[in-house]
């Protein structure tokens, strides 16, 4: 029995314990947000938190996971309460067919929690892991950039300045 | 026999059945004797005019999308023609991807498809009218329910505006039903749109940024058991004998049985059943292709084109004469290799098979395939085939075939269990059906005052439509036998062999360029590689040859790159337009030391687009910095989708530019993922400036016509910084 918390809740599945992550959250907790790509740890369209660092899920098995907190893109924000990059996401129209977007926003989100503010260079470097073949690089770039606290600090001045 | 006497998308149009053509009625069902009922969800008191909208009591307004969202924004853009006239906001309505039915066709295709960069193009009119029509029921009903004049009301996005009160259109649909239309409503000239051209997000944005999309691997039914299928390296290899005891005994294993295309491993999960495959042995009995390495195969290419005995494409003039009189001739030979799809979600269906009825949930390109593939397979009804359509990860022409759907329900019958089947990432790259390999050979002429006036353009290859008739045929006539099928297809082989070009096999070699003098030449060189349509089909690799070529030719005649398109362009105007744009952009481009401006320019799916490529090389690598694209497209009904298409067109074209190629070892693809197969990823790709030019005509493509310009872009700038002319795909330093 392999005892996790998932999202913020204590979880439990009765699993072989060299099961990936990724198809014990899809296939045994029902969470089909995070997405197979590859298997072989090289596209990132599995990627989820695991006490907080972005992990590639579909080579991590669950018996790693023991007693660590996982989060999904579903315990990052839900349609009714978007997180941050999720309202990015569809202001700038970044997903085309969408498949790869739930593990982009995981790393994205990842990055922001230990480089607030990341460079141009920065982004690419955390997000090179996340293969995109339709080719939304530069608008998750774009969208990324919008949500960072550089960005944010300077629309909370113009909103500032704006009202008064 | 007449189908086999032309090119599959001219099949698809002559097939045209019921609902083909620009549907102006209402009741889109009308035109059938007995119509089968609309697949659409039942909602308690709501209103349902046609196969594409329903108003619901709470005045949702539902849309129902025909055509299949694989991320160019279809679902936006149907949205947003209907929404148009409709007076609805598309962002605000409750947008269902459309299960199969005849009012779904394509009306360019006369069959339930997508592709083919057509939809847009395809329904312009149509879902106008049909929200123009249904606007105009509910004024009429409002009318008579208000008891005041139509022309005293008016409309607000879902609502009817009668003397500054806003009623829902909702609270006219009891009344709306009982009314019948007698002509279509007027159409709103382009000055008074309100949705069309103007920004807009996507309606699909937040539920593929929340994980809440359902893909078709996403799809969850109860007991629902997994496949994963043993498949031979070499395509085609039948198996002799399987050796299976150990991966029968393995966990949550419940069925390993051969299938048509392999062995099949059924377990109660993915995982299980993917661990379990590993431990199948088979062994296979490889036919011809099993003797074909990579170079095999180009030097059979290489062989038809010095044998010179094709069959004859265009021929206009007299080449050889052109050639003799022209003031410099230049000859070169250009190669692209094979090359996989890689659709992020791997291919997939769940199939449910319960008695004489099933249940099919998969992102598919051709719905129409899905009832006549299940029935034959599980010999049931097509009727009692029940389509669910999903978001579709990723299409790329991969989607456009079934094979995946044909496993799915050969191992659901075997195995007596609702089954979703899986190829891994390394199916995917393996086994195809692949992009076509090329090798083309231009010979061309300039006279003295820098008129093209020769063309001979020859490529050999294997042909796409020979696959799509073996697979398609017996899905849009159910009643042919699978002999029949499988004999149009060995005729349609010979006959692409002996007698006519395939269509897709030469698109784009010719047709850009003023030449009066022009010869295509076709030499089928098919070593039974399952071949289909990879995004821009046969202008994803004669884009490359045509327009290296073009430069290579003005460097010949001493001309500015622009200015000898410009010249011999003219009988293309719109493509002049786009050229004589992009040059003087160019122009005014001014890259920083070690950077180097490529150009290239190319007319597909009735749009016109060139792009330029920003590169430098250092230390024998080639870096893409930036690709500015200028299109003309007609009418962009979604401006920033159509920005985003040619991003995605540029990004998958330069992906292939810069790395795509399999590689054949006896028979069998060498690469398996993305470690030996790489995609572009964040860093290595370029900033993109997408420039559009209103030329106020009706739409036409926008999901491929991005990607052919770019590798000869790249290519062109490529010789700019080294004086290497490079001729192959993927382009690589000596």
């Amino acid at each position: 029995m392999i005892r996790l918390t998932l999202n913020g809740q204590p979880v439990q599945a009765d699993v072989d314990p060299e099961t990936p992550l990724l198809w014990v959250v899809r296939d045994h907790f029902k969470l089909k947000g995070a997405k197979f790509g590859c298997g072989a740890g090289l596209c990132g369209a599995c990627t989820m938190h695991v006490d907080g660092s972005a992990m590639k899920t579909c080579v991590m098995p669950v018996g790693a996971v023991a007693g660590k907190s996982v989060t999904t893109i579903e315990g990052l924000g839900t349609p009714d309460d978007l997180h941050p990059l999720q309202a990015a996401w569809h202001e700038y129209a970044v997903p085309q067919c969408g498949y790869c977007q739930s593990g982009q926003i995981m790393a994205a989100a990842a990055l922001l929690e230990t480089n607030p503010n990341p460079s141009s260079d920065e982004i690419d470097t955390a997000m090179s892991g996340n293969i995109c073949r339709c080719g939304c690089y530069p608008r998750i770039k774009r969208a990324i950039q919008s949500v960072s606290e550089g960005a944010l600090a300077y629309d909370a001045m113009t909103q500032t300045e704006g009202r008064a | 026999m007449n189908t086999v006497n032309v090119s599959r998308r001219r099949f698809l149009q002559s097939s045209t059945v019921a609902g083909g053509g620009l549907v102006i009625g209402f009741s889109l069902t009308s035109c059938s004797s007995t119509p089968a009922p609309l697949p659409m969800a039942r909602a308690e008191g709501s209103w349902t005019p046609n196969a594409f909208l329903q108003v619901l009591p709470d005045n949702t307004i539902r849309f129902y999308t025909a055509r299949s969202e694989m991320g160019q924004g279809v679902t936006t853009g149907l949205a947003t023609l209907v929404g148009e006239e409709l007076d609805v906001n598309p962002l605000d309505m409750d947008v269902r991807l459309a299960s199969t039915h005849e009012d779904y066709v394509n009306p360019l295709f006369g069959m339930q498809g997508t592709g083919g960069s057509t939809s847009i193009r395809a329904h312009y009119t149509q879902l106008r009218q049909v929200g123009a029509n249904t606007r105009a029921l509910i004024l009429e009903a409002a009318a008579k329910d208000l008891g005041v004049a139509v022309s005293s009301l008016s409309t607000d996005n879902g609502y009817v505006v009668a003397d500054q009160a806003r009623h829902p259109y909702a609270d006219f649909i009891a009344t709306a039903q009982t009314l019948t239309i007698e002509g279509d409503a007027a159409l709103k000239p382009a000055t008074q749109f309100k949705y069309i051209g103007q920004e807009s997000r996507r309606v699909d944005a937040i539920a593929k940024a929340t994980g809440t999309a359902q893909f078709g691997i996403d799809v969850d039914i109860p007991d629902l058991h997994y496949a994963v299928v043993v498949r031979a390296p070499v395509a085609g290899a039948k198996v002799r004998s399987v050796e299976a005891s150990a991966a029968r005994g393995m966990s949550g294993v419940t069925d390993v049985f051969e299938i048509d295309n392999g062995v099949a491993v059924v377990a109660q999960s993915f995982w299980q059943a993917k661990q379990a495959a590993a431990q199948v042995e088979v062994d296979w009995d490889s036919g011809a292709l099993g003797r074909i390495d990579t170079e095999t195969l180009r030097a059979d290419y290489a062989a038809a084109l010095n044998a010179g005995d094709g069959v004859e494409g265009p021929d206009e003039g007299d080449v050889e004469q052109a050639l003799t009189a022209a003031s410099t001739v230049h000859e070169a030979e250009y190669w692209a290799p094979l090359l996989a799809h890689a659709p992020m979600e791997p291919m997939n269906a769940t199939v449910r098979i319960d008695g004489d009825r099933a249940e099919v949930w998969t992102g598919i390109q051709f719905p129409f395939a899905v009832p006549a593939i299940i029935s034959r397979v599980a010999d049931i009804p097509a009727e009692n085939v029940r389509f669910h359509q999903t978001y579709l990860g990723g299409g790329f022409g991969r989607r456009g075939t079934v094979n995946h759907l044909t496993e799915a329900a050969e191992i659901a019958v075997q195995s007596a269990k609702p089954i979703q089947l899986v190829w891994t990432r390394e199916d995917d790259i393996q086994q195809g059906p692949f992009r076509p390999a090329s090798l083309m050979r231009i010979k061309a002429g300039v006279d003295a005052d820098g008129n093209l006036t020769a063309w001979d353009a020859a490529r050999a290859g294997g042909n796409i439509s020979p696959d799509s008739y073996r697979t398609l045929l017996p899905a849009a006539f159910p009643w042919i036998g699978d002999a029949v099928a499988e004999g149009v297809a060995k005729l349609s082989e010979m006959y692409f062999e002996k007698f006519a070009t395939d269509e897709s096999s030469t698109e784009g070699l010719f047709e850009d360029y003023d030449h009066a003098n022009t010869r295509v030449t076709h030499m089928t060189v098919d070593h039974d590689l399952p071949l289909t349509f990879w995004r821009s089909v046969g202008h994803s690799y004669t884009a490359f040859a045509k327009e290296s070529m073009i430069d290579e030719l003005a460097e010949a005649a001493g001309m500015d790159e622009v200015a000898f398109r410009l010249q011999n362009t003219r009988n293309s105007p719109r493509l002049n337009n786009v050229i004589r744009v992009a040059g003087e952009h160019m122009a005014r481009m001014n890259p920083p030391e070690g950077h180097h401006l490529g150009f290239a320019a190319h007319h597909s799916f009735y749009t016109d687009v060139a792009e330029i490529a920003e590169v430098s090389v250092e230390n024998g690598k080639i870096r893409v910095h930036k690709v500015t694209c200028v299109l003309d497209c007609g009418q962009a009904v979604n401006p920033d989708i159509v920005r985003a298409q040619m991003e995605g067109g540029v990004v998958y074209g330069l992906t292939a530019a810069l790395y795509g190629g399999l590689n054949l070892e006896r028979g069998a693809i060498k690469e398996s993922n993305f470690h030996d197969y790489p995609m572009l990823r964040m860093d290595e790709s370029p900033e993109i400036e997408v420039i559009i030019i209103d030329s106020g005509t009706e739409p036409t493509g926008v999901g491929e016509p991005g990607l052919p310009p770019v590798a000869p872009a790249v290519a062109n700038a490529v010789y700019k910084a080294t004086g290497q002319r490079l001729r192959s795909l993927p382009l690589q330093m000596a």
